[in-house]
């Protein structure tokens, strides 16, 4: 995803000088060509995370088009008050783009997980939340980052593949989810890089005569509500699957609409529980270790669910 | 700068002084003393002539732009603001009141404030941003940043100040009203900020001091400032005495927000030359 988003990126901003990149001393070996070619339009700022969004506030405010990258907790957590201020309260149309969503600077450790940032993003009155899943969406979401008024977050992972979506798929950001299988009974609702395991959960439950649907939610705020609604009205179970804490993310989300809108469904929520993370391993294995693996899920909506017994 | 001008700019010190007592007395709070300590710089900026703004065209694509970053001082602007002519000296009686756009820090929905501030530590930051926006498209606007020196204890005024100096931004100019109070106490006795001088000076800034309340050396600091040949940007450090024109709440941490009431209203009528049925009018 990274790539995709620096080279499309790199082609608007070709055409529009009013783009302008902005990092805080990490990405630069992604965006070479961006930082040689299009050097006017290029800023680092330095570890300096707080100035950095007060100054895309500052080029906003002068008719630019400021596009931030960093690390997703250097991106929305450190300089949370400048975002919340400077951009939200002014409504300032400036893009963050923040990357390693959820464990996937795995390693680095919990200072590097990207697990609060939907929370704390979709805490802020007129901010976008924008996730997407694989790369093809990507590249539709920097066009979109850059046509829509208001500030922008953008939940990226360092890569884009498999594919979900093929390379010419008409998106409509502005609906704000794509039902990529329909179910019965059971629907379970992902973002970013957990949709591909949605899907594969998907499959790993037909093997049990559970037919469940799939939802891409790419765009976790605003959500039109009545239309998801409508679209999971046919469902008994709802699932939700994401690679954030279970405060405040996509499960939350989903939960206030139904509640708004009197769904009965059961809904399970399934992300990173109450705690940081601190063991070491690779992505996979921090996932299993937070029960987020399809073995792990899949004896969860068993459990869960009466489903197994319904359909056998 | 004659002689009238400065009587000219003293008396609406003065008047802004008044302005600022009545809305906070009207509103039962405000910040008095913060407001008072920057008072003649603002004067300075806007009836002196320095900002190049058109209360007219308040989103004038050329103006200067003015960040008032302490914007707990909003109570000291609104009245200048007004003055100039961005919106009617009337509604500076709703300020705090139900409905009103009026509050107690600067608000990007008045006419002539270009930046919302009251979280402090976000303006200069801010400024860097319009000062590199308006180098890249070659215009000639500068951007002025007004800090408290209390508010120089946020981090992020040093991550800024290190761009600027790094860029020499010499389109922007901070201004420090150097009161060396704080919400809470003298800085000196709990966190000192030494020289505020050097500081500007060892992050590549021209810094020069100035007493923050004589007009004269204002305007003579500013003069010229559009047209500036030194290749760094300009930090004016303003020496000032926070609640200055109210002797009893001079250089005094308790009045960061308090409003004087009864015997201490009618002595800071006094001393501004108000008369004290105001409060009723």
């Amino acid at each position: 995803m990274r790539n995709v988003f620096f080279e499309r990126l790199y082609e608007l901003a070709r055409e529009d000088p009013r783009i302008i990149l902005i990092l805080g001393d990490t990405g630069g070996f992604f965006c070479e060509k961006f930082i040689q070619k299009l050097k006017k339009q290029f800023i680092n700022v330095g570890i300096a995370e707080q100035n950095l969004i007060g100054i895309a506030a500052g080029l906003a405010q002068a008719g630019k088009i400021p596009v931030v990258f960093n690390i997703v907790p250097f991106a929305a957590l450190r300089c949370y008050e400048q975002i919340r201020i400077d951009l939200c309260c002014m409504n300032l149309s400036v893009a963050i783009a923040g990357v390693g969503a959820g464990f996937d600077y795995n390693i680095l450790g919990a200072t590097h997980h990207g697990l609060e940032d939907i929370a704390v993003m979709r805490g802020l009155p007129g901010m976008t939340v924008l996730s997407p899943s694989d790369d093809t969406m990507t590249k539709v979401m920097v066009d979109y980052c850059i046509k829509k008024d208001g500030p922008k977050y953008l939940r990226l992972d360092r890569t884009g593949m498999p594919l979900i979506y093929s390379k010419n798929h008409k998106f409509n950001i502005e609906r704000g989810f794509h039902v990529l299988r329909r179910g019965k009974n059971i629907c379970i609702i992902s973002t970013g890089r957990m949709v591909i395991t949605a899907l594969r959960l998907s499959e790993v439950l037909s093997r049990h005569s559970i037919n469940a649907g799939v939802i891409d939610l790419f765009r976790i705020k605003p959500i039109r509500e009545s239309l998801l609604c409508h679209v999971l009205s046919r469902y008994k179970y709802i699932v939700t699957l994401e690679e954030h804490f279970i405060t405040g993310g996509l499960g939350s989300a989903v939960l206030e609409v139904l509640s708004k809108n009197a769904q009965n469904a059961r809904v399970l929520t399934f992300g990173i529980p109450d705690r940081f993370c601190r063991v070491y391993g690779d992505r996979a294995y921090l996932q299993k270790k937070n029960c987020l693996d399809l073995e792990s899920l899949k004896r969860r909506i068993l459990k869960e669910t009466n489903l197994l017994y319904c359909s056998s | 700068m004659t002689k009238t001008k400065i009587a000219y700019l003293k008396n609406k010190a003065l008047w802004v002084r008044q302005q600022t007592l009545k809305m906070a007395c009207g509103a039962g709070e405000g910040h008095i003393a913060s407001s008072f300590s920057c008072t003649e710089i603002m004067v300075c900026l806007y009836q002196g002539g320095v900002l190049n703004v058109d209360p007219k065209h308040p989103k004038w694509s050329e103006r200067d732009r003015f960040i008032l970053s302490k914007g707990q001082a909003a109570l000291a602007l609104y009245p200048i603001l007004a003055d100039m002519g961005f919106f009617s000296v009337n509604k500076l009686c709703t300020f705090a009141k139900n409905g009103s756009i009026l509050g107690a820090h600067a608000d990007d929905a008045v006419p002539g404030v270009d930046i919302h501030t009251g979280s402090l530590g976000h303006g200069l930051s801010i400024g860097c941003g319009l000062a590199f926006a308006a180098r890249m498209d070659r215009k000639r606007y500068l951007t002025f940043v007004l800090l408290g020196d209390g508010e120089c204890q946020e981090g992020s005024i040093w991550e800024s100040a290190m761009f600027a100096g790094h860029h020499k931004l010499t389109n922007l100019i901070a201004i420090v009203d150097n009161n060396r109070l704080s919400a809470s106490d003298h800085l000196d006795k709990y966190l000192s900020l030494k020289s505020l001088s050097k500081k500007f000076g060892s992050f590549g800034w021209k810094a020069v001091q100035v007493n923050g309340h004589s007009i004269p050396q204002i305007l003579n600091v500013l003069k010229g400032v559009h047209n500036r040949k030194a290749r760094k940007p300009l930090a004016i450090i303003a020496n000032t005495v926070k609640g200055k024109g109210i002797r009893m709440i001079e250089n005094r941490a308790d009045w960061h927000y308090r409003v004087p009431v009864g015997k201490e209203l009618e002595s800071a009528c006094k001393e501004l030359g108000l008369r004290l049925d105001f409060i009723n009018k």
